[in-house]
């Protein structure tokens, strides 16, 4: 049989060419993702990030009527920031003063304005973090 | 508690040191003890076994395709002759195997079958 | 007995190590005692580590809180059996349950093949020895499951929601899977090390491959239905780092089923499969890295935790001396036939390949991105659920397209002609399917539309191999239709398994599609006596009861349900307080339509002391189908995995020929 040049390594070539066109498509299209900050890293930004920090009281308001409101502190260190929050949307039952907590939004007037439903509780003897907000 | 925790510990311990050693307390002395590995000819009798397996098997997928419809006519006609060839030759190459050395004598003295 | 425990270990760690250095050493030198006695030494070691379980298995029952581990995961009101599952519940003890899984199945792999693949054996036992060497070593030196303390009077309890059945399932279920990985893993590096290169170490495997890619795919299954009823979000997905730890080695051991056909039938692709099993088993390391060792959190969480950099490590390890032995044995893995045609079965498979790989990397690369862009720029980015749910239709669509394409195909070459009278019908029934859907308003969501259509697509091929495979086998003879398809499926198990498992995902596919693409939600504050409308259904808040049970107060609110005029009954939602966790959960109240798989999903998100109750709730139509499709899954691996009489029968026929004796 006459050895012809096998299409195997053309097509995997191909594939993996388109592949990587998706992806690079995908990237610049939707601009990648949040980057992930602490509250004392917050100062100036003005984009949307996702804030990671841990919730400190008193804890007032309503999520679903005009806003939880309570003030967000490093996990570690000894920075003295605390970024106030108000956050709107569904509440994960692990949260409360002490938590660790992640939710996404932006600052604005110096408040951190949190993207409704965007709040996830870290809660380290888990499986998975309890989250709530959009469906799967 | 400790005590009989620790009694139960050295027993588990001397327990699978003997596992361990088993093989070579059942034979101290034996006649041999190369690895039973298949030698070249047995290997080669097994590959060619498994590759006739393999085409007859192929044969068969191709049949029932074509019966079963996925197939069609002119399709099975172009696959089937080189299938048939290949197990014509795979049987071939077995006989010839064969030919050279007798599977079920070993002439070595050997016995040919049961070896663990 | 902490201290029998520990002892029980440390046997295990030197038989493991003997089996390793031993093993090698006779499958080097070629002595036969030394290789048996390195064979009895992994037997052994399962037995240590069984030991070693039933001393914590025993603490757990015993409720002895002198153990950390035991204190710091029941407690003394906890029922028996999310008692007897603390044993897999938290990080240490998982590591046992690896150890004890791991020594079990390489004990059980190395004896049911001992015959006929004994060139295989003797270095599959080092390589399970040393995988062993290093889990023991976690369990012995680093993370121990028998510390012990001063025994407080009560533990803290497990966290209330892993109280749930199908917490009880879902690890173990996943450990088979990982462990059940690492006996291809070891077969495929012990061909490379013996230069038995050709399909022997993948026939060996066979099974155990399929029993653990069929238990990764139950045990996540299991864990998207505790999300979906216990957390209660709303969802039963949500790409978290720990929920993807387990479909990265489900794909890659998916590509792997499949390619293993091709070297199976072709000899083809012999590279690619070592690559694969290669792949398989560093992600389901690395998906028990991820789970245990908090580097989800950060890249700080992960420095301080103890057995992260271990299992780094080993699966750098792993892969360094994988891929050497690979580059060493490569001329001998050049396959003797190539790629024939594009358009064959053997290049269906290879785009399936393809495909799942791309979103397996996809899904690695979003998982590990935000640990990289905070270690080179020193702030991690995370990467939302847009990102995996765009690569999940862009790769999941055409792999479910090919889903039905595959198996039609012929091998080698496929001619156009063929192909357009083999997918005539199917091709109809999808387009029909898609028309009628698109009037009924499915256009609402393109990629649900899609969706659907192709999955009738799939469904069509599959009706017809069935329809025409019962047929050819009447024609051969069968008495009855029954009968002939009876016959046809015994006579082809992994084929038609194969066929019923396809179906399972396609059941899968519809469900996913109906639930997220077209579900609606509503929110709405409610006093007793008012109600509200989401979708066809009618929602009435009537009543808000608490009630005390064994350790937890439950508050309820009740709801009349009702659709148009008909009353379809009530429901319950609200939380748990608990008392000795002093944690709240969700509890959702759940109504599923028996007719259509649809769910009525109500969550009562917040609980005022007045008695007003916000309510958050969806409609997710096709959401059961999912559920359904676990259970055919496992009927399509059962009918696969089945034993073959007759083929039992070819092997030993085909043993003797050769003088070798056949257990397998």
């Amino acid at each position: 049989m006459a050895r012809k040049a096998s299409p195997a390594r053309l097509v995997i070539a191909l594939s993996v060419a388109a592949l990587l066109a998706v992806f690079l498509l995908y990237t610049s299209i939707a601009g990648g993702g949040n980057p992930s900050i602490a509250p004392s890293e917050l100062a100036g930004r003005t984009g949307t990030v996702q804030l990671a920090g841990l919730v400190v009281g008193p804890v007032t308001g309503d999520a679903h009527a005009g806003g939880l409101r309570f003030r967000l502190r490093d996990i570690g260190g000894e920075s003295a920031t605390r970024i106030p929050v108000r956050y709107t949307g569904s509440v994960p039952d692990l949260f409360k003063a002490g938590r660790h907590i992640v939710l996404d939004g932006r600052l604005r007037n110096g408040t951190f304005v949190a993207e409704p439903g965007s709040m996830i509780t870290k809660c380290p003897s888990k499986y998975a973090p309890k989250r709530s907000g959009d469906s799967a | 508690m400790t005590e009989a925790a620790l009694i139960f510990a050295a027993l588990l311990a001397i327990a699978c040191v003997v596992v361990v050693a088993l093989p070579f307390l059942k034979e101290p002395e034996p006649e041999s003890d190369s690895l039973d590995e298949f030698d070249e000819g047995e290997r080669r009798r097994l590959e060619l076994l498994e590759s006739r397996d393999r085409s007859l098997a192929a044969l068969k997928e191709l049949e029932f395709d074509h019966r079963t419809g996925t197939i069609s006519d002119d399709d099975y006609r172009t696959l089937v002759g080189p299938l048939r060839r290949e197990v014509a030759s795979a049987l071939q190459a077995l006989e010839r195997a064969a030919s050279v050395q007798p599977p079920s004598d070993d002439g070595e003295g050997r016995p040919p079958a049961g070896r663990s | 007995m902490p201290e029998l425990g520990r002892a029980a270990l440390v046997v295990t760690l030197g038989l493991s190590t003997y089996a390793l250095v031993a093993g090698a050493a006779a499958a080097y030198l070629g002595r036969r005692r030394l290789a048996l006695s390195a064979q009895n030494a992994l037997v052994a070691a399962f037995f240590s580590t069984l030991v070693a379980s039933g001393v914590l298995l025993s603490a757990l029952l015993r409720h002895d809180f002198s153990f950390t581990y035991v204190a710091r995961t029941t407690s003394a009101a906890l029922p028996t059996g999310y008692t007897i599952s603390a044993f897999w519940g938290g990080q240490k003890r998982t590591l046992l349950l690896w150890l004890l899984v791991l020594t079990g199945f390489g004990a059980l792999a190395v004896r049911l093949n001992r015959g006929w693949a004994r060139d295989l054996i003797v270095w599959v036992v080092p390589v399970f020895g040393a995988v062993a060497v290093f889990f023991s070593f976690l369990v012995v030196a680093v993370a121990s499951p028998f510390a012990v303390q001063p025994a407080p009077a009560d533990g803290a309890g497990m966290t209330p929601s892993l109280q749930n059945p199908y917490m009880l399932a879902h690890p173990p279920l996943l450990y088979l899977g990982y462990v059940g990985l690492t006996v291809p893993f070891a077969f495929a590096i012990a061909a490379l090390l013996s230069g038995r290169t050709d399909e022997r170490w993948l026939i060996a495997t066979r099974r155990w491959t399929l029993v653990a890619w069929t238990a990764l795919g139950i045990g996540q299954l299991l864990g998207a239905h505790w999300a979906y009823v216990e957390v209660g979000w709303g969802g039963y997905y949500a790409w978290d780092p720990v929920e993807n730890a387990a479909l990265m080695p489900w794909l890659a051991a998916t590509a792997f089923l499949h390619s293993v056909m091709i070297q199976e039938k072709r000899g083809m692709l012999r590279v690619w499969n070592v690559l694969l099993v290669m792949l398989a088993f560093s992600l389901s390391l690395f998906g028990t890295f991820l789970t245990r060792s908090g580097v989800v959190n950060s890249i700080h969480s992960f420095t301080q935790s103890s057995i992260g950099p271990w299992f780094l490590a080993f699966i750098a390890l792993t892969v360094a001396v994988s891929l050497a032995l690979l580059f060493r044995r490569l001329p001998q893995l050049r396959s003797p036939t190539r790629l024939e045609s594009p358009v064959s079965r053997e290049a269906a498979f290879l785009y399936n390949n393809l495909l799942l790989l791309a979103l397996c990397l996809t899904i690695l690369w979003g998982v590990v991105y935000p640990l990289l862009s905070e270690a080179v720029r020193g702030e991690a980015v995370v990467l939302g659920r847009s990102y995996f749910d765009f690569f999940l239709r862009v790769f999941g669509l055409p792999l479910l397209l090919l889903m039905g394409i595959g198996p039609l195909i012929a091998w080698r070459k496929a001619s156009l002609r063929s192909l357009v009278t083999t997918f005539r019908w199917p091709t109809a029934v999808a387009l029909a399917t898609g028309v009628v859907l698109l009037l009924l308003g499915a256009g609402s969501s393109v990629p649900g539309l899609v969706t659907y259509t192709f999955a009738a697509f799939v469904a069509a091929t599959i009706v017809m191999e069935f329809a025409r495979g019962t047929r050819a086998r009447k024609a051969l003879g069968a008495a009855t239709w029954p009968g002939a398809f009876h016959s046809l499926i015994s006579r082809n198990r992994r084929r038609y398994g194969g066929y019923v498992v396809h179906a399972a995902i396609v059941l899968l596919a519809i469900g996913i599609a109906g639930s997220s693409a077209f579900d609606t939600v509503a929110e709405a504050k409610l006093r007793p006596g008012e109600s509200m409308d989401v979708g066809k259904y009618t929602l009435a808040y009537r009543s808000l009861d608490e009630r005390q049970v064994e350790n937890a107060t439950e508050i309820r609110a009740t709801l009349g349900v009702s659709r148009g005029d008909r009353d379809l009954g009530t429901l319950e939602a609200g939380k748990n307080a608990y008392t000795i966790e002093q944690q709240v959960s969700n509890e959702v109240g759940i109504r599923s339509d028996r007719l259509t798989g649809e769910d009525l999903f109500v969550i009562a998100e917040q609980i005022d002391p007045d008695g007003a109750v916000y309510f958050r709730v969806f409609v997710k139509p096709l959401v059961n189908l999912i559920w359904i499709a676990g259970l055919v899954f496992v009927l399509g691996s059962a009918i696969a995995l089945w034993p073959d009489a007759r083929e039992q029968r070819r092997l030993v026929a085909r043993a003797r020929e050769v003088g070798v004796p056949a257990t397998r």
